[in-house]
This record gives structure tokens, C-alpha cells and sequence, in this order.
């Protein structure tokens, strides 16, 4: 089922990236993931400054955290609240969605701890990362 | 030779004493004489919440004194290694004297210190650059005991050491004013501060409590009894910001408060707070200080500004909720008293309040209401507004009676203007069951204009009416379930919903599900309304295991015929053309080619198509199949046309869009 997971995962960075092939047999790009990508893309443009400069970190559960606020002007730190709180409720909805959308509800765990592997493999160089509880920079 | 000389000495204070051995060792070194200098030992010095050990003192010849301290314990504090130089050290029967001393940790704030042994009086006097200036007189000998503390442009983060690393410690900014103690043998019985704040910044070392260029004043007052302080105090905070997860506050705000203090629980008597551009807000409060936890409080603000007040004070608290992008306008009365763990009670009186939701999901304006909530009582809640909006659906005036009991609230009638008609709502009820809230009600939907609703919800106009009759709507986990028919009375005909499901109706991809049942739909409206070509006739179409995701279809099994029945059936060729290019181009190139051209419009005896979405993909079938073609239009009567769909599988994306440019343009796409 892991290998499925990563299937279906490969395929939803694939179609992010804009090549996705046609031969899908696993659904990922269901009107809800679309609508939820829109949402997280538009909000990373936001969030690519507090990854840079430490404030946000990538959780080793496939969510985002403020990790250091100090990193944050104090007038932004409640937007910053805001925007972590956004992007989790995004996430799950996310993870949630694509077990549903495949008629596995069950695989939401499975499918979480695949993005949280992948989308600390793509982090840029310099963002905090969580691992075992502790962070580190990549 | 080397001479040594023990003296047993004890220095007694008013409320302290110190006593040690001190062991002097007077070493005289050959030569020269300005070599010569005296060690002193001293064992260890001891004072209530004063401990020093391992002090050496090195008095030279020149008059200086080098003391070392290898463990200093002080305000609960305990440094290590402190070293102290003293440039010109005296020590004499009457007074023991320090100028220009300097102590390692704070090199740049030079001390001068001088004590009467008589008299009990010390002086003490940290002077720097800048101007700045810690200076304390204290006179041990006075019935009781006092000690003056006068600041003057005092940097803050030197009180980083003396503070608990747990709170937001003072990285800059000067502090200015006076601090006056008193006491007698049990300890300090009086405290008088007058302090100014300037441009004060502090943090914590998560950076979710912090303050920057804090300005502003502090006074404190505060007596002792036995056990119990009274203390009375007034903050005015003039400018500055401060950030107190998930709170974000400016300058602009003054507290005065008094209360008592047993070192245990902190009680604020009474409070009031000066919110700027919110209002006066009363507060009284016990507060379990080692437990940190609020065991009583109350809360009470008249006619508080709720623009400025939910935007500060509650949002921070609702990133979460489907309000995280709500406004309010508008003024409340408030009245929250909270015991025993929980709120006990909330009274709001709300005066032409508005309610605007930022992702325009849904308003309210010129809201009244009085809600007097109990967590033990039952009481009735009036709230009135006098219109609104819904999902783009303008809401009237109403005003609903609500019975409150602790997390049950029920309305036995309600009614809700919707456009041109009405939602009579009967049995609603609204409860908290396990922290999650649930609601059902059952309701009727009088007569709603569809000219109206089209118009609201940008369709294309439609005409005829919505109607209803629903027998239980429920919102439980998330999921907003309708039992029961909706019925729209539309292009002549009848439209039936059911077993619709709304799932996360205000999450970022809702989920509705559904069967819709539409019977004899005029052709002849429906062609002219979607610009489509005329069509003379009458339809049945069913749409079964219907599901939207982001208001999307993406399934359905769905079912379009001619309806049973005699009555005139036409089509025009534009109707034919554009029939044709949805399903496949071969008809329509052969129509094109053929005599039939001629003709502006056709006889047809049946209408017939099907659609299976799955995967985006919609898979057809007509009124009859043909091997691989199917029948869509099967022909009838002079002249006759039959339109043959050729493609099974077609893209429900590009379905739509083509679709969309026949009804935009009117025109035929033939490829």
C-alpha cells in the first residue's frame, strides 16, 4: 500500500510541476485538491520569507510551526499565527482529501507521513526542519 | 619573615548579620614597601536570602581592596566567581567606605558605597555614562527599617540576572523614577514605586511573548498585614507594542487596579481598564499564582466598540474558525463572570451590530439583541437584525427567540426572508455534545422568485418558482444533512432534490451530494435561456449520485429523455448544430453537405441522452445505440432529422467549455 502511496504522491508533484501524464489511475486531481493547491500555493508566496529566515519551520508530521518568532517583527507575528494556522488546516484538509478521493479514507495517516518525507526533501536549503523533535537547519 | 595575625570578627546589621572568621594574613614581603598588601578569609557570610562564600579580600597598600566571592546567593540568584575591585577601600570603626569600586560583571558601571556602622545608614551609588544612574539609601537603624531605590535613565537589561528566565526579560530601554521599601524583623511590610518605562523592549526566548519600545508609567502602592499585602497600583501605557500569543496590542491603553495578596492567590478587587478605541472594561479576578490559574473572575464593558474590540481582543483567539475572517461593527454591553473552572454566565446586549464575513460567505447588519446566558438557567435570548446576505442570497429582517440552557439552545419557530420568500424554521435545536457542536431543525421554504435566485447566483435568467418542504436538516461532524424533497417549480416544469449532503460547508473544498429529479422542463425556456438554438418540446432529466466538490461536479449518472406525453416537437438547425458538436462532429458535417441545409428547423419524435461522469471523463449513450454510434435526436415527422453521436468518452472539462462558448456565442463548434 506504501508503494501506492508513493505512486499517488509522485503523481501529485508531477501534475504541480505541470507534466502530469494522462495514464492516472489513482485520482489526485480532484476539484477539491485543486482548490486546496490554489489555496497553498497562493499563501507559500507569504510564507517563503518566514522559511527563509527560520521563523516557520517543516514539522516531521507533514505540517508547518512557528518555530522562532523572535525571527519576526512584532507587528507580523499575529499574521504569522495566521498564516501556520491556515496552512495546517489546508494541509490535513489535504491529506484527508486524496485518501477520500481514492475511496480509502484509511490511507490519511499513510499519505501524511509521505508528503511530510517530501516536502522536507524540497525544502530550499537553509529551512528549518524537524526531526525526532528537534530542529535542524537543511 | 612572614607574620600572621588571626581576628574572630562579627558585623552585625538591623535585619542581618554577617559572621565569619576572617583570617588575616599579613605577609610582609622583603621589599620594597609598596609591595605590601593584607589577605582576609572570610569564611562565609550569612543573611536571610543572602549567602556569600569563599571571600577573599586583598587590601593594598595604596588604600585599594580587591574582594573575590567564589559563590554569591541573592534574590533567589546565585552568581559565581564575582570579583570586585575597590579603588579607594576604607575601612574604620565608624564606617566602611568603597569609591570608585567596579565590580566584573558590569565593568562599565562604576560604584561608590559607604556604611555607618552607627547609624545603620547605607549609601550605595552605580553611576555611567548616559547619565545613568541606580542610587540606594537605606537606614537599617529607623523603626521600621527603609530603603530608597532612585533611578535615573537605569539601562533595563541589567535586571536580566535578578528576573526568572521564564518571562520576557528587558533587552532595552531606561527606567526612571523611585522605589521606597520599608520593613521590620518579618521582612519588607511596604512598597512605594513610581517608575517611568521608555523605549523598554523585552522577550522571551520563544519570541511568543515580547514588547518593544514600551513608554510609559507604573505606580505601585502596596502595604503588608501579618501575611496579607494590600496593593493598589496604575500602569499607563502611553506607546509601544506588545505581543502576547495570539495577542498583538499599541500603546494607548491605562489600568489602575487594587487588591490583595496573601502569596499565595493574587485577588484584584477591582480593575479598570482603558482599552483605546473599545472602551472602559471593569475586571475582578482571584488568581491561583503557583497553579497559575484563574479561579474566580468577572468581566464587565458598557457600550464597548466591537470594531476594534473583536479585531484585537477575540479574532487572535478564532484563526481556526470559520470567523477567522470575520468583521464586526457596531457597540456591546458585556457582562462575563466565570467560577469553578467554567463560565458561569454571559450577558450581551448587542446595539446595531454587524456581522460581515471577509470571504463574503455570509453578513448581518443592524443586529439587537439581548442574550442573558446561564450555564445553569434556562433564559430566552432576543436577537433581531434587520437584513443580511447568505451565500450571495440577501437575507430580510426577522427577530427569533431563542431559550437558552447551558449548551442547548432551542427555537421552537423561526422565520428567515430569503429573497422573495421565506424559511419558516420549526424545532431548532443547537447542542454541544462531546466539544463538538450539532444542530437540526425542520423548516418549508415558501415561494422564492427563480428570476430572483438566478439573478443572485449570476445564472442565466430563469423564471418560474423555489419551493419546499424539509422535513430535518442536521449539522453534525462537519456534514450538513437535508431529509426530506426540495421542490423548484422551473422552465415549466418540476425539479426535485434529495438526499442532498453538504460535507465542511464552510472548509476550503465542500463537498455536496444529491439526486436531482426534473420532470416535463419546457424546451422552449430552457433553449432560450442558455442561448442554445431552439427546441420545441418537453424533457425529463435525472441526475442521480450527484457530487460536487468546490461547487464541481465530479459524478453523476445522469439522464436526459423526451418527456412522455403530446406536445409539439421541434428543433432548429442551430439547436442540431450545436447538439452536434457537444457529442461528435459526423452528423453535423453531413448536415452541412446536405440538401437538409435548406431547412431552419425539424420535426423529431425523441430526445435522448445519458452521461456517466467518473474521472472526469463522461461516457455517453443516446435514445437508441447504432453499433458504435448512438441516436441523440431520433427524427419524426416532415421534415425528419436524426442527430448521431459518435464519441462515447468525451472530457467533461471540455464538455464544459464548449458548452459555454455554444451559450456564450451562440454558435456551433464544429471541428
Amino acid at each position: 500500500m506504501n508503494n501506492l502511496i508513493r505512486i499517488c504522491f509522485a503523481l501529485f508533484v508531477l501534475s504541480v510541476s505541470a507534466v502530469a501524464s494522462a495514464q492516472v489511475n489513482i485520482e489526485i486531481n480532484t476539484p477539491g485538491v485543486v482548490a486546496l493547491k490554489q489555496s497553498m500555493q497562493t499563501r507559500h508566496a507569504q510564507l517563503a520569507d518566514f522559511y527563509a529566515s527560520g521563523a516557520v519551520g517543516l514539522t516531521s508530521d507533514g505540517l508547518v510551526a512557528l518555530r522562532d518568532a523572535n525571527a519576526v517583527p512584532l507587528a507580523a507575528r499575529q499574521k504569522v499565527n495566521g498564516l501556520v494556522a491556515a496552512e495546517n488546516q489546508d494541509r490535513k484538509a489535504l491529506y484527508a482529501e486524496i485518501a477520500r478521493a481514492n475511496a480509502h479514507p484509511e490511507w490519511e495517516g499513510d499519505i501524511r507521513n509521505t508528503f511530510a518525507q517530501r516536502w522536507i526533501q524540497r525544502a530550499q536549503a537553509g529551512w528549518w526542519i524537524q526531526s525526532g523533535g528537534s530542529w535542524s537547519k537543511k | 619573615m612572614l607574620n600572621k595575625t588571626l581576628i574572630y570578627t562579627t558585623i552585625r546589621l538591623q535585619s542581618c548579620c554577617l559572621s565569619g572568621l576572617l583570617s588575616f594574613c599579613l605577609i610582609f614581603l622583603p621589599a620594597p614597601l609598596y609591595a605590601v598588601q593584607i589577605t582576609l578569609n572570610v569564611a562565609d557570610v550569612t543573611a536571610p536570602s543572602f549567602t556569600a562564600r569563599g571571600i577573599k579580600v586583598v587590601l593594598a597598600q595604596e588604600g585599594s581592596a580587591e574582594f573575590s566571592i567564589d559563590e554569591l546567593h541573592m534574590a533567589e540568584k546565585t552568581w559565581r566567581k564575582v570579583h570586585v575591585h575597590c579603588a579607594e577601600f576604607l575601612l574604620s570603626s565608624a564606617r566602611v567606605t568603597c569609591r570608585k569600586g567596579k565590580l566584573d560583571a558590569i565593568p562599565d558601571l562604576p560604584f561608590t558605597l559607604n556604611y555607618e556602622f552607627a547609624s545603620q545608614r547605607l549609601e550605595l551609588q552605580f553611576a555611567a555614562k548616559a547619565n545613568e544612574l541606580w542610587q540606594v539609601n537605606a537606614d537599617f537603624r529607623a523603626q521600621p527599617w527603609r530603603a530608597t531605590a532612585l533611578l535615573r535613565n537605569a539601562q533595563g537589561k541589567r535586571l536580566t540576572d535578578f528576573l526568572s528566565p521564564n518571562w520576557p526579560l528587558p533587552t532595552q530601554g531606561a527606567l526612571n523614577g523611585k522605589l521606597e521599601v520599608q520593613g521590620d524583623k518579618a521582612g519588607v511590610s511596604r512598597i512605594n514605586a513610581d517608575l517611568q518605562l521608555a523605549d523598554v523592549a523585552a522577550a522571551d526566548a520563544s519570541g511568543l511573548h515580547a514588547a518593544e519600545k514600551m513608554t510609559g508609567t507604573l505606580h505601585v502602592d502596596a502595604a503588608r498585614t501579618g501575611q496579607k499585602w494590600d496593593w493598589r497600583g496604575a500602569l499607563d501605557w502611553q506607546s509601544g507594542e506588545l505581543f502576547w500569543q495570539p495577542l498583538y496590542l499599541r500603546g494607548g491603553h491605562t489600568l489602575q487596579a487594587f487588591g490583595q495578596w496573601d502569596g499565595a492567590q493574587l485577588k484584584v478587587t477591582q480593575a479598570v481598564a482603558t482599552l483605546p478605541g473599545v472602551g472602559k472594561v471593569e475586571l475582578n479576578a482571584l488568581w491561583d499564582v503557583k497553579k497559575s490559574d484563574l479561579l474566580e473572575g468577572r468581566l464587565l464593558g458598557k457600550n464597548l466598540s466591537l470594531a476594534k474590540g473583536f479585531t484585537d481582543y477575540a479574532k487572535p483567539f478564532l484563526e481556526k474558525s470559520a470567523l477567522s475572517a470575520t468583521e464586526l461593527t457596531g457597540n456591546a454591553d458585556v457582562d462575563w463572570q466565570y467560577r469553578n473552572g467554567a463560565t458561569q454566565s454571559l450577558l450581551v446586549k448587542l446595539r446595531d451590530v454587524a456581522v460581515v464575513d471577509g470571504e463574503k460567505r455570509f453578513a448581518l447588519h443592524g443586529i439587537n439583541a439581548d442574550i442573558p446566558w446561564h450555564a445553569q438557567e434556562l433564559n430566552v435570548a432576543h436577537v433581531a437584525f434587520a437584513d443580511g446576505e447568505l451565500m450571495g442570497l440577501s437575507l430580510g429582517a426577522t427577530q427569533w427567540q431563542i431559550q437558552m440552557r447551558g449548551q442547548d439552545f432551542i427555537m421552537p419557530t423561526a422565520t428567515l426572508p430569503i429573497l422573495d420568500g421565506k424559511l419558516e424554521v420549526s424545532d431548532f435545536h443547537m447542542q454541544n455534545v462531546n466539544d463538538m457542536w450539532q444542530w437540526n431543525f425542520s423548516s418549508s421554504l415558501t415561494s422564492i422568485s427563480m428570476q430572483k435566485l438566478s439573478a443572485a447566483l449570476h445564472w442565466p435568467e430563469m423564471h418560474g418558482s423555489l419551493s419546499g418542504s424539509i422535513p430535518k436538516v442536521s449539522y453534525q461532524d462537519k456534514l450538513l444533512k437535508v431529509d426530506g424533497t426540495l421542490l423548484f417549480r422551473v422552465f415549466d416544469g418540476t425539479v426535485l432534490a434529495n438526499h442532498l449532503e453538504l460535507f465542511d460547508p464552510f472548509g476550503r473544498a465542500p463537498r455536496l451530494s444529491g439526486n436531482l429529479d426534473m420532470r416535463e422542463l419546457d424546451l422552449d425556456l430552457l433553449t432560450r435561456t442558455f442561448s442554445f438554438g431552439n427546441i420545441q418540446g418537453r424533457i425529463d432529466l435525472g441526475v442521480n449520485n450527484l457530487e460536487l466538490v468546490q461547487w464541481v461536479p465530479v459524478r453523476f449518472d445522469a439522464k436526459l429523455a423526451s418527456s412522455p406525453g403530446k406536445y409539439r416537437k421541434r428543433i432548429s438547425q442551430k439547436a442540431v448544430e450545436n447538439i452536434s458538436s457537444l457529442g461528435g462532429a459526423g452528423g453535423v458535417a453531413a448536415l452541412q453537405r446536405s440538401f437538409l441545409r435548406i431547412f431552419e428547423n425539424f420535426g423529431y419524435n425523441r430526445i435522448g441522452l445519458s452521461c456517466v461522469l467518473r474521472n472526469d471523463i463522461c461516457t455517453m449513450a443516446g435514445v437508441e445505440d447504432n453499433g458504435n454510434a448512438y441516436t441523440i435526436v431520433k427524427g419524426g415527422g416532415i421534415p425528419a432529422i436524426t442527430v448521431m453521436g459518435y464519441n462515447r468518452k468525451v472530457d467533461w472539462s471540455e464538455l464544459i467549455t464548449r458548452l459555454k462558448r455554444v451559450s456564450q456565442d451562440n454558435k456551433a463548434v464544429i471541428k
